[in-house]
């Protein structure tokens, strides 16, 4: 599962309508599905098996589809359709599942461990869920040997190691592996062979389970956060109670008696 | 068989112009670009002079990502503390616009969106390696080891043709062949533009500075323009006063001329959004490579078409009309069933007639009087002191203009017979 992302820092808030504007900024893979796309690539060099990218999203993320496919995947599938319009994570999650379904038998899915833009890391769990499979998060390494899928898992205390038979889904810390380029062969052969886009009714989905209408978390209030300002000083002991002085007067300490 | 019939290398304004040509023609074109999306590795901003576009996109004034056309076009000069400008503006230009200020980023994506509307395959995001060679014939690309064939490839990749330098189809750049550009733009918002360049509606500026307050004996161009609601403001120096300079650095020059009093006032507030350094051509018609060979063409400045000196600075124009040159030969090539270098000399030929060529060859030696202490030195100084003793009231009685001008030449440090020669060989270059 690779999703098209807003490459930019600056995330801009369209004030009227509350919506992040993503036309306004160049669109990238989100970086962790790339690090995911490797992950199932790097099977396929081992066992040989079919690679199937599937996206949701705008028609703009047809670049998205060709470059998937110029490092590699076999196929590639765009559920857009402008239902799935102003989705929360419980319509991408079940368009995505119902999509996966719709295109048959699978052993893994890979996804991203979350998104640059939006950053909930609820879609790969979401989609397990819908699914009804076994899944593992946060997996720096993965390997397939004989119905099973074994991959580490980067923990606060630890590394953990689970083994668990497919299907099941992963999701991959960012940064995991090193994503092959994209050749000049592979590109030619991607645009050539294109990706497919499928509608909410080859999905196989409602219009009102879908997009906004399918969401149901209802946003109120979006405002970009004013960065703090911050600076660097250095001072010698001596200096010490003029500064304690300075930063009283800006207010950034507060002298609390009891 | 080959797999296309032109591969296109560089999609900037010269590789897009031919593939657009070729394509709209029927050829089995692939444009490769290494930028994503296209543009983003360009130097954003300039102005597009002339009217070449309309060949291949006859509604170019109405589709194109143009900002504004230009109004008024300043050339002048700058001292520490003055400015000595013509400023010359003319209502002429509204109906026939002369230049447009562009944004690179959105021209060069709008160009390669229309390659691609024609027919060709566009694929960014990757760099061509080498050219495949056989039989002392171009056959194609390598990229990452593998061969992409076509009967032709065009080479459109700008300055610092890397792939043709590595075929020895071009010399190296040296330092009279490139100067260094770098490039700011600034946000200011519509209204401040407007008011600050005396522009209304579409109307825009276009200022070309000789900067000769620079310390040391480095000379260097700077330009301002203004787009809709954005100034592009940049300098161009000289490689070779530069180097001899070694302790100055670009980005000094690019600070120095912001900071001018006269500039400052014009890009005061404004919030930098974009920055980026480049080469510029500046070779002259002497150092134009051969622009075919068999299986190959040259466009743009990998062709050596742009025209740079520090107070002219045009190539967007040369690229695009040597681009659609170069398709047009290739057209012609494939009813032939032949790119051998034989055949494809009718580019050179299309090329002798065209202004890419001609303005070259009219223009030759003109970069050496340009950049040159007369120029960069003597006139700006001769100018401020000559207009500043005119004009300044001492209360004692004036002096005659020659009188002024003989003193202020003996402060500007050079003989007036350097200055009529130099003079003499300005007035017949330009
Ligand atoms: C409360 C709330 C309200 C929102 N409202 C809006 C809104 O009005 N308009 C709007 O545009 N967005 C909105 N969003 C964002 C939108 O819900 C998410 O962009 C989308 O559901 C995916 O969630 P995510 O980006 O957090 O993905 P994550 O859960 O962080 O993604 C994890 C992984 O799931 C996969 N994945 C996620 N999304 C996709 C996809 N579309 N296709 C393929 N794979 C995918 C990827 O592998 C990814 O790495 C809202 C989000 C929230 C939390
Ligand atoms: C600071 C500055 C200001 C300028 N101002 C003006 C102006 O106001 N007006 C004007 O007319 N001209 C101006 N010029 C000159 C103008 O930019 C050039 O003459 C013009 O861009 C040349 O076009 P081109 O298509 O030949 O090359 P470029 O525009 O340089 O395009 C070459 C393209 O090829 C790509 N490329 C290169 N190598 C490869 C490879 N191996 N594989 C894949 N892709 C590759 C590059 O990414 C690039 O997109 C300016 C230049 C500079 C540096």
């Amino acid at each position: 599962m690779v999703k098209q992302v807003p490459d930019s820092q600056e995330v801009v808030i369209d004030p009227v309508t509350m919506n992040l504007n993503r036309s306004l900024t160049r669109n990238v893979t989100n970086r962790a599905d790339e690090n995911a796309l490797e992950a199932a690539l790097q099977i396929k060099d081992r066992t040989d098996a079919h690679v199937t990218v599937v996206s949701m999203g705008p028609p703009q993320a047809e670049t998205t589809m060709i470059e998937c496919l110029a490092r590699g995947a076999d196929r590639a599938i765009l559920a857009s359709d402008r239902f799935f319009g102003g989705a929360d994570t419980y319509p991408t999650g079940l368009t995505l599942a119902a999509t996966i379904k719709a295109i048959g038998k699978f052993d893994i899915i890979f996804a991203g461990e979350e998104t640059s833009d939006s950053s909930t890391g609820h879609v790969g769990p979401g989609v397990a869920e819908f699914l009804g499979i076994d899944q593992i998060t946060y997996a720096s390494k993965v390997e397939y040997k004989d119905g099973f899928v074994t991959a580490e898992r980067e923990l606060e205390d630890g590394t953990e190691v689970v083994k668990v038979p497919t299907p099941v889904l992963v999701t991959v810390l960012l940064n995991s592996n090193v994503p092959r380029r994209q050749t000049l062969r592979r590109k030619i052969d991607a645009i050539r062979q294109g990706f497919e886009s499928w509608d909410h009714d080859k999905v196989g989905l409602q219009p009102e389970w879908v997009g906004v209408r399918g969401s149901p978390t209802i946003v109120r209030k979006m405002r970009p956060i004013k960065e703090k300002e911050r600076a660097a000083k250095k001072v010698d002991i001596a200096g010490i109670p003029d500064l304690v002085k300075e930063l009283y007067q800006k207010g950034v300490i507060k002298v609390e008696s009891d | 068989m080959s797999e296309f019939d032109v591969i296109v290398v560089g999609a900037g304004p010269a590789g897009s112009s031919a593939a657009i040509k070729m394509a709209s023609q029927g050829l089995k074109v692939l444009l490769v670009e290494r930028g994503d999306p296209v543009g983003s590795k360009n130097v954003s901003g300039g102005i597009l002079w002339g009217n070449d576009l309309a060949a291949i996109i006859p509604d170019w004034e109405k589709s194109a990502p143009l900002e504004r056309y230009v109004e008024r076009k300043v050339t002048s000069f700058l001292t520490g503390d003055s400015e000595i400008a013509i400023d010359f503006k003319t209502k002429k230009f509204q109906e026939k616009k002369t230049g447009y200020s562009v944004l690179r980023t959105r021209l060069d994506s709008f160009l390669a969106r229309k390659a691609a509307q024609a027919g060709a395959m566009v694929v960014t995001g990757v760099t061509v390696d080498s050219l495949a060679m056989k039989d002392g014939r171009v056959i194609g690309v390598v990229n990452e080891g593998e061969t992409i064939t076509a009967d032709c490839v065009i080479l459109a990749e700008g300055p610092n043709p890397r792939v043709a330098m590595a075929a020895g189809l071009v010399g190296k750049p040296n330092d009279r062949t490139v100067g260094i550009g770098v490039k700011h733009v600034y946000k200011l918002g519509e209204n401040v533009i407007n008011e600050r360049f005396n522009l209304r509606g579409n109307a825009g500026f276009a200022g070309e500075y000789v900067l000769s307050f620079l310390e040391g004996d480095v000379y260097a161009g700077g330009f301002l323009y203004t787009n809709k609601d954005t100034v592009s403001m940049g300098v161009v120096i000289n490689m070779a006063t530069l180097r001899k300079n070694g302790n100055t650095h670009s980005f000094d020059i690019m600070e120095k001329f912001a900071q001018h009093p006269f500039i400052s006032s014009l890009v005061e507030g404004g919030q930098l959004q974009e920055y980026s350094a480049h080469f510029v051509y500046e070779g002259g018609y002497e150092d134009m490579p051969r622009a075919y060979g068999n299986g190959y063409m040259l466009v743009g400045d990998t062709a050596g078409f742009s025209f740079s000196n520090g107070m002219i600075l045009q190539g967007m124009n040369y690229a695009i009309s040597s681009g659609i040159l170069a398709g047009e030969a290739a057209i012609e090539a494939r009813k032939d069933n032949d790119f051998s270098a034989e055949s494809l000399s009718r580019y050179q030929k299309k090329l002798d007639n065209s202004p890419a060529v001609l303005d070259k060859k009219n223009f030759q030696g003109i970069s050496n009087v340009v950049w040159s202490p007369m120029v960069h030195r003597a006139i700006p100084a001769l100018l401020e002191s000559s207009l500043y003793s005119m004009l300044y009231e001492s209360g004692k009685p004036k002096k005659h203009l020659s009188q002024i001008m003989m003193k202020s030449l003996k402060s500007s440090g050079m003989n007036s017979k350097d200055l009529m020669v130099q003079g003499y060989r300005l007035m017949r270059r330009m």
